[in-house]
C-alpha cells in the first residue's frame, strides 16, 4: 500500500481547485445564512390519520352503552370514502386510562412518521350531531413538517363535508388544536429549523458529489500512475479517504454554523453530525462512481447536474415516498436525500434515536455507488 | 535487460505485431523507429505490462521477468520507468516539482529523504532551476517541463525507462538539448532506455535501432552498421541540377552501377552507388555528355535519416512487387 504518498498528492490536488473549496466551504455558509433569514415552501400530500372516540352517547336504544352510531360514520367515512386520507388505525376509550394509553399508542405512532395526524373525537360527538350543534373535533398534527399543517387542514374538510352529506347535518364543526406535536418552539428559529432536513442534505450533497464528480476524470497523470507498483482499488481508495477527511471538516463546519444560528435538536446532537457526515460520504461516493463512469469532463459535469435533479426529485419530499411501491421505492432508497431527509427530521423535531433501516439504507446505497465506481475503473482501459 | 522473441500481439483480427524479436542488454539505448502504426507504441506496452495476455504471444523478459504473469507486473512495474509523451500525463501541473517527486516516489515505497536526495541529483544533472522547484509545474516552461517528466521517470532509479517521443513538440534548437540530457542520464546512471520516436535525429544518441513497418521488424542493429550495409557503405553523392525533373531522374537512373536516387529537393538528388569512387566521375561524364546542367556537386556518408527513407522505401517497393507478382498468378 502506497496510500501516504497518494493520499498528500489529493490533499494538494484538491488545495489548489479554489472553485471547489469555495463552493464546498462558503456556499453553505451562504445558503444556511439565507435559510436562517427567509421564509421555506409548501406541499402537499396524501395524509394517515389514527383516530380515538371517546364518544359514548347511547344514541339508540339496542346500541350497548360505550358505543353511539355518528363516531362510527365519521370513522367509516375517514377509513373508506375519503380520497386525500388513508386510515391507520381506531381506538375506542371509555375513561381517562383507556384515553391515555389510546393516546400514547397513537403519539409513538405519529412519532414514528406512520400517520399524520390524531383525530380525537370527544365524549358528546353523538350528542352533538343529534342534537344539531357544533361537534368538536380535536387532531393533533405531526408539525415537523410545517407545510403539512395547512395542507391537513384544508383535506380534513372533506371528510367534515362528506359526514355532514351522510348526516343531513346543518351545523359545523368546531375544530380544535390543542398543540402541534414535534413543531419548532416559536422562541427558536422556526424557518431555519423547518429548512434544515431538506436543505442541508441537499447542501452537503451537492457540494461533495462536486468535490469529486471530476477527481478521476480529470486527473490527466492517472494512467501514467498505473505503469508504477500503484493498483487501482489504492487510487480510489485515496480519494475517498483524502476527501472524507475534506468532507468530515465541511459537515463540523455546518454543524457550528447551525447551532450558531439556532438550531433546535430536540434528539442528540451527535446523531445529527453523524447523519451529516454519512450524507456528505454518500455524496462523496455518489461523485466517485459519476467520475469513474464518464469518459470526460464534461459528461461528468452532465451526469453529475442529472443526477443532482434525480435525487432531489425523488427525496421524499416532492413525491410522497411512503405511497411508492415496490422497485420504485429501492430505486428512492437508494437516492441519499430519500433516506436523509427523515433521518434529519426524526433526529431534531422527534428526539427519535437514529432509525437505523433509514441509516442502513444510506450507507449501503453509498457502498454500492463506491463500490460500482471501482468496479467501473477496474475495467476502465487506460493507456498512455 | 529486455528479451522479445516472437512477439505477436493480436486486437480480435487486426494483427498489430508480427513475430518480433529483439535484444537489448545493460546500459544500451534503443530508438524504436516506424511511421504510425508500426507498431512501436504496442511493443512497448506489452513491456510496460499495459496489454493483456490473451492479446499476445511469446516469449518477453522484462529486467529477468515475464508481463505474461500478472504476479510479475508489480516487480517489472518497480524496475521501470516511463515518461510519457505529453507532460500533463506524467506531472500534476498544479502541484510543485517535489510533490510531484513525492507523489511518484510513495508509489514506488521510497522513503522521503532518499526521494528528495535523487530528484536533487537529477535536477542538477537536468538543469532544473533551483528556483522552480518549489513552484508550481503549470509556471515552469515547456523544456522544464520536459525534463522534470524526464526526472520523474527516473526518480526510483529504474533498470528500463520507456520514453514516448520525447523530442516531439519541442523545438529544434531544444531537441539536441533533451537528446543529450538523455546521453548524459544514461552514462551516469546506466539505464537501459527505450525511445519511441518519429524524430530520426534521436538515432544519434542509440546504440541500437530498430526500424518497424507495419508491425514487422525492418532491422535492429547499431545505426552505423545499418548505414554500412548501403552500396559503397553509404557514401552518397548529392548533386544539384537545372530544370530536374522526374523525367531526367529516370534518365540519371539508366547508369549501370546506381543502385538509388532519392530526390531531396526542387533541384536536388542524393546517388547511391556501386564501387563509389570508381564510378562517380564516370556518372558526372554520363550526365555531362547528355547535357545535364550540374550546378553543385558533393559526397557524403548517408545520415540515418536517409538510410530510413531508403529502407522503408525498399519494403514498400518489394510489396508492391509481391503484390504484382501475386495478380499475375491469379
Amino acid at each position: 500500500m502506497y496510500l501516504g504518498g497518494l493520499i498528500r498528492k489529493e490533499f494538494g490536488r484538491i488545495r489548489s481547485d479554489k472553485r471547489t473549496l469555495i463552493l464546498l466551504f462558503v456556499i453553505p455558509v451562504i445558503l444556511i445564512f439565507v435559510f436562517g433569514l427567509t421564509t421555506g415552501g409548501g406541499l402537499t400530500k396524501f395524509f394517515t390519520s389514527a383516530i380515538i372516540t371517546l364518544d359514548d352517547m347511547p344514541t339508540y336504544d339496542n346500541f350497548p352503552s360505550n358505543s353511539s352510531e355518528y363516531d362510527d360514520t365519521f370513522i367509516s367515512i375517514m377509513q373508506y370514502n375519503t380520497s386525500s386520507w388513508g386510515f391507520h388505525s381506531y381506538y375506542n376509550a371509555t375513561d381517562l386510562e383507556e384515553y391515555d394509553n389510546a393516546f400514547q399508542n397513537c403519539y409513538d405512532i405519529l412519532r414514528s412518521g406512520d400517520i399524520d395526524i390524531i383525530i380525537v373525537l370527544p365524549r358528546n360527538f353523538s350528542e352533538s350531531v343529534e342534537n344539531k350543534t357544533n361537534p368538536v373535533l380535536i387532531y393533533h398534527i405531526d408539525a415537523s413538517d410545517p407545510a403539512a399543517i395547512t395542507a391537513i387542514e384544508v383535506a380534513i374538510q372533506e371528510p367534515i363535508a362528506l359526514f355532514r352529506a351522510e348526516t343531513d347535518m346543518i351545523a359545523n364543526f368546531t375544530i380544535m388544536v390543542p398543540y402541534l406535536e414535534f413543531d419548532v418552539p416559536f422562541w427558536e428559529s422556526a424557518i431555519l429549523n423547518y429548512a434544515l432536513p431538506l436543505i442541508l442534505p441537499i447542501i452537503i450533497l451537492g457540494t461533495t458529489m462536486n468535490l469529486t464528480s471530476l477527481s478521476i476524470v480529470s486527473e490527466g497523470p492517472l494512467p501514467r500512475m498505473l505503469i508504477t507498483p500503484t493498483a487501482k482499488r489504492e487510487i480510489i481508495l485515496s480519494k475517498l479517504i483524502a476527501n472524507s477527511v475534506i468532507m468530515l471538516l465541511q459537515s463540523t463546519e455546518i454543524f457550528v454554523l447551525t447551532a450558531f444560528f439556532g438550531l433546535y435538536s430536540l434528539g442528540s446532537l451527535f446523531y445529527f453530525f453523524l447523519v451529516l457526515i454519512m450524507i456528505g460520504f454518500s455524496g462523496i461516493c455518489i461523485g466517485l462512481f459519476i467520475s469513474a463512469l464518464s469518459p470526460t469532463e464534461q459528461s461528468a459535469n452532465q451526469m453529475y447536474l442529472i443526477m443532482f435533479i434525480i435525487i432531489i426529485l425523488f427525496s421524499g419530499s416532492i413525491l410522497p415516498l411512503g405511497d411508492i411501491e415496490g422497485g420504485m421505492q429501492i430505486f428512492m432508497n437508494m437516492l441519499p436525500l430519500s433516506n436523509a431527509v427523515p433521518l434529519i427530521t426524526d433526529i431534531t423535531l422527534k428526539g427519535l434515536p437514529l432509525n437505523l433501516t433509514s441509516l442502513f439504507w444510506l450507507n449501503l446505497s453509498s457502498s454500492i455507488y463506491v463500490i460500482l465506481a471501482y468496479i467501473i475503473y477496474m475495467f476502465k482501459k487506460l493507456e498512455v | 535487460m529486455v528479451d522479445v522473441n516472437n512477439l505477436n500481439v493480436k486486437f480480435g483480427e487486426k494483427h498489430v505485431v508480427h513475430d518480433v524479436s529483439f535484444t537489448v542488454d545493460k546500459g544500451e539505448i534503443i530508438g524504436l523507429f516506424g511511421i504510425s502504426g508500426a507498431g512501436k507504441t504496442t511493443i512497448v506496452r506489452v513491456l510496460t505490462c499495459q496489454i493483456e495476455k490473451k492479446h499476445w504471444t511469446g516469449n518477453v523478459m522484462v529486467t529477468g521477468l515475464s508481463p505474461e504473469k500478472k504476479s510479475n507486473h508489480s516487480k517489472i512495474l518497480s524496475n521501470i520507468g516511463y515518461v510519457p509523451q505529453l507532460e500533463l500525463l506524467n506531472l500534476y501541473f498544479e502541484l510543485d516539482p517535489m510533490v510531484n517527486v513525492e507523489v511518484f516516489t510513495s508509489t514506488y515505497g521510497m522513503n522521503k529523504k532518499r526521494a528528495k536526495e535523487t530528484a536533487e541529483e537529477l535536477f542538477k544533472i537536468l538543469d532544473i532551476p533551483r528556483d522552480t522547484w518549489k513552484k508550481r509545474v503549470e509556471k515552469m516552461s515547456g523544456g522544464e517541463k520536459k525534463r522534470l517528466s524526464m526526472a520523474i521517470g527516473l526518480i526510483h532509479n529504474p533498470d528500463v525507462l520507456f520514453l514516448d517521443e520525447p523530442t516531439t513538440g519541442v523545438d529544434a534548437s531544444k531537441r539536441y538539448d533533451i537528446l543529450s540530457y538523455l546521453k548524459k542520464l544514461n552514462q551516469k546512471l546506466n539505464t537501459t532506455m527505450f525511445i519511441i520516436t518519429h524524430d530520426l535525429e534521436s538515432a544519434l544518441i542509440c546504440d541500437k535501432v530498430a526500424i518497424l513497418k507495419d508491425g514487422r521488424l525492418l532491422e535492429f542493429d547499431t545505426s552505423q552498421n545499418l548505414i554500412s550495409s548501403l552500396p559503397s557503405e553509404g557514401l552518397i553523392a548529392r548533386f544539384t541540377i537545372e530544370d530536374l525533373n522526374e523525367k531526367l531522374i529516370a534518365f540519371i537512373k539508366k547508369f549501370p552501377s546506381i543502385r538509388r536516387i532519392i530526390r531531396v529537393g526542387n533541384e536536388a538528388i542524393e546517388v547511391l552507388m556501386e564501387n563509389f569512387e570508381e564510378n562517380l566521375p564516370k556518372l558526372i561524364e554520363y550526365m555531362v555528355d547528355n547535357n545535364i546542367t550540374i550546378t553543385s556537386m558533393s559526397k557524403d556518408i548517408a545520415t540515418f535519416r536517409r538510410y530510413f527513407q531508403i529502407r522503408i522505401q525498399k519494403e514498400e517497393e518489394e510489396e508492391s512487387s509481391l503484390k504484382e507478382v501475386k495478380v499475375i498468378r491469379k
